[in-house]
């Protein structure tokens, strides 16, 4: 009787300990890591700003939340509480797309500059004048 | 969202000839933050959009919600999804006034500032005190007021319901820049 009443108080003791387990786990879920996350859509500034001014609302229910990767010239390169952010814009546009990079990629901007061709893989959180860009990082 | 866009190209178009009078910044920074027993939650956006007109004191502000970076993966998911709706209400604005802009000593000193202010696709009036500075030929902007989430019709599910607090500050600091 008694190792009866044992085994059920162990049991639920067990249940409460994976729930909470689980529990915790999925609250402390971490961030998308955009490295290791395959890209949905691979398009250059150009295109994307352009589908942007075109339709607004279909295009920012197709990218935003996605994982872009983008290619376009740097237009300049600034720093931010403690990030880096790159414009890419080209020659003639009047918008750009500003991507917020990792603090991670902090090192990789000193080999950067203006003009440069380069590749940036990142969110896409939609457009003000311009195309904003988060958790983005340099493809080599 | 036509109108702030009207307002927006207007503040930065008309009057090509003075144009200093335009600031704009596309790096502004508005935080918020809820306090409750159960947890204190922070998110921040660093891409905010401001521009002011300094010959009337206009100011239009607007920001993408998707921007606002959580400490936790799930409370930006949840926030976006399900409180703020951001796949229906990407942005929230602000168009207003700085009062008495122009009498500001040396465009240093604290003012209040009023306009409207949309988020979740509802509008409300609002009014807080700004501090407004002038150096090194930037125009900054910062202070901070408080909203109720109740205002904004966003629903806060019960079960989180000690979680989020019913009243958010939000901070802002906005750099602008002379544009031309």
């Amino acid at each position: 009787m008694k190792s009866n009443q044992f085994r059920w108080i162990l049991s639920f003791l067990l249940i409460v300990v994976i729930s909470l387990t689980i529990m915790v786990t999925y609250y402390n879920k971490p961030h998308i890591n955009v490295r290791e996350t395959k890209v949905d859509y691979t398009l250059s500034t150009i295109n994307l700003i352009e589908e942007y001014q075109q339709d607004e609302g279909a295009t920012d229910k197709k990218y935003s939340e996605h994982v872009l990767q983008l290619e376009g010239k740097i237009f300049e390169i600034s720093a931010q509480q403690g990030n880096s952010v790159i414009t890419l814009k080209d020659k003639g546009s009047e918008s750009s797309v500003i991507c917020q990079m990792m603090a991670e990629e902090n090192k990789k901007m000193l080999k950067l500059k203006k003009g440069d061709n380069i590749s940036i893989k990142g969110v896409c959180t939609g457009y003000l004048l311009d195309v904003i860009m988060v958790r983005c990082i340099l493809v080599e | 969202m036509k109108g702030f866009y009207i307002i927006v190209i207007s503040l930065l178009l008309i009057n090509q000839v003075t144009a200093q009078e335009k600031y704009l910044t596309k790096e502004g920074y508005i935080s918020f933050f809820s306090h409750s027993i159960v947890e204190d939650i922070k998110a921040d956006n660093n891409q905010v959009l401001s521009v002011v007109d300094t010959s009337s004191g206009e100011i239009a502000i607007q920001l993408l919600m998707r921007s606002f970076m959580f400490k936790k993966a799930l409370m930006q998911e949840h926030f976006n999804e399900n409180y703020v709706e951001s796949y229906k209400y990407p942005k929230a604005s602000f168009t207003g006034h700085i009062l008495n802009f122009e009498d500001l000593d040396e465009l240093n000193g604290i003012t209040e500032i009023t306009g409207t202010l949309t988020v979740h696709g509802r509008e409300k009036e609002i009014s807080t005190k700004v501090l407004v500075e002038m150096k090194n030929n930037e125009l900054i902007l910062s202070g901070n007021f408080k909203v109720d989430v109740a205002d904004f019709d966003i629903k806060i599910p019960a079960i989180v319901e000690n979680n989020i607090a019913k009243t958010i500050k939000v901070s802002f600091e906005l750099r602008h820049n002379p544009y031309n």
